[in-house]
């Protein structure tokens, strides 16, 4: 296993000093006039309903290469960014109701958009149980579903424009008061980096994890050869 | 003039009370449409109004529960390469010994 680069340790720093730096930002940002306060969590609930998609599409994109040209280490992109897709839905299905009961009086609503996100977050769960209890050939049935996520996430975008909903629509950042924006984008920068960083770390365990394959089967070929 | 006007008939006088009672139907519903009218409609309270939600927990948790992700993300990955990595040093140690031998 490779020791980790110097850009790696130069991320690790930045995101780091981002924890620190970035809440005081968005405390600094001002008051939304209808939501009050509780507007604070969309400086981190859009940046990782966006990691979340790019999650899905890096997952996705590991999988065709896997599926049609049988690339191990499109398998090994897919494998790590199927979990982040998880980590990030899991923040954006708690925040995203937390934000919702102080605005709208209710923690759920069955809308388009809240419901194509939950079965997004599904279908990405799927992909990991499949992978890991699916037996042997789980990793293509794996594959396909990674697919199907990918397609659930331009309908999950563009819910909110085509049907009725509760949710605020696409046209908000484009839109942010000119005051709020430091904040969210540097908010947006920290989880890109911090994705960024999972996806590296995790994607080297998934090659060490193959190296360890590779070696234990050489391990076995000699000692039998030797025995 | 219909038969339950009409002198003598036997339904003459239910006619009247027939009457009566419409007007006294129509006497209570105009009474009561008021009261009616305020059960259907929302009251509005004097002062503070309303349910009364703080937001700083909420904000609070959603944040909380974002780092708490990611930081247990990190560590979960962390414990994961540490284990490959302590696995590779035995297997290559193996490997060492089968190949000296």
């Amino acid at each position: 296993m490779r020791a980790l680069g110097p850009g790696f340790v130069a991320a690790t720093i930045f995101a780091a000093a981002g924890f620190l730096f970035v809440p005081g930002l968005i405390l600094a940002a001002p008051l939304e006039p209808v939501m009050g306060f509780v507007q604070k969590i969309f400086y981190f609930h859009v940046p990782c309903a966006t990691m979340l998609f790019l999650s899905t599409f890096a997952c996705a994109a590991g999988s065709v290469a896997y599926l049609f040209k049988g690339s191990e280490r499109g398998d090994w992109l897919a494998a790590a960014a199927g979990e982040l897709g998880v980590v990030f839905g899991a923040c954006v299905l708690v925040s995203g109701p937390l934000w919702g009961r102080k605005a709208w009086g209710v923690y759920w609503q069955w809308d388009a958009r809240l419901t194509s996100s939950l079965l997004l977050f599904l279908i990405l769960i799927a992909y990991l149980l499949a992978r890991r209890y699916g037996g042997p050939g789980a990793r293509k049935l794996a594959a396909a579903l990674a697919l199907f996520a990918a397609v659930d996430v331009p309908l999950v975008y563009k819910s909110v424009d085509i049907w009725r909903t509760v949710h605020p629509q696409t046209t908000v950042v484009p839109k942010l008061d000119p005051r709020m924006r430091p904040a969210f984008w540097s908010a947006f920068l920290l989880m890109t980096v911090v994705w960024g960083l999972l996806l590296a770390l995790r994607y080297r365990l998934e090659a060490a994890r193959a190296e360890a394959a590779t070696l234990r089967l050489e391990t076995e070929d000699l000692l039998e050869a030797g025995s | 003039m219909n038969t339950l006007e009409r002198p003598g008939s036997r339904l003459a006088g239910c006619g009247v009370a027939m009457r009566r009672l419409a007007a006294l139907t129509a006497l209570a519903v105009t009474a009561l449409l008021p009261a009616l009218a305020v059960a259907q409609e929302f009251v509005k309270v004097e002062g503070k109004a309303g349910e009364d939600v703080p937001a700083g927990p909420f904000v609070a948790i959603a944040y909380g529960f974002i780092w708490i992700a990611i930081l247990g993300y990190v560590v979960f990955v962390a414990r994961g390469v540490g284990r490959v990595r302590g696995e590779l040093d035995e297997l290559r140690r193996k490997l060492d010994a089968a190949g000296k031998r």
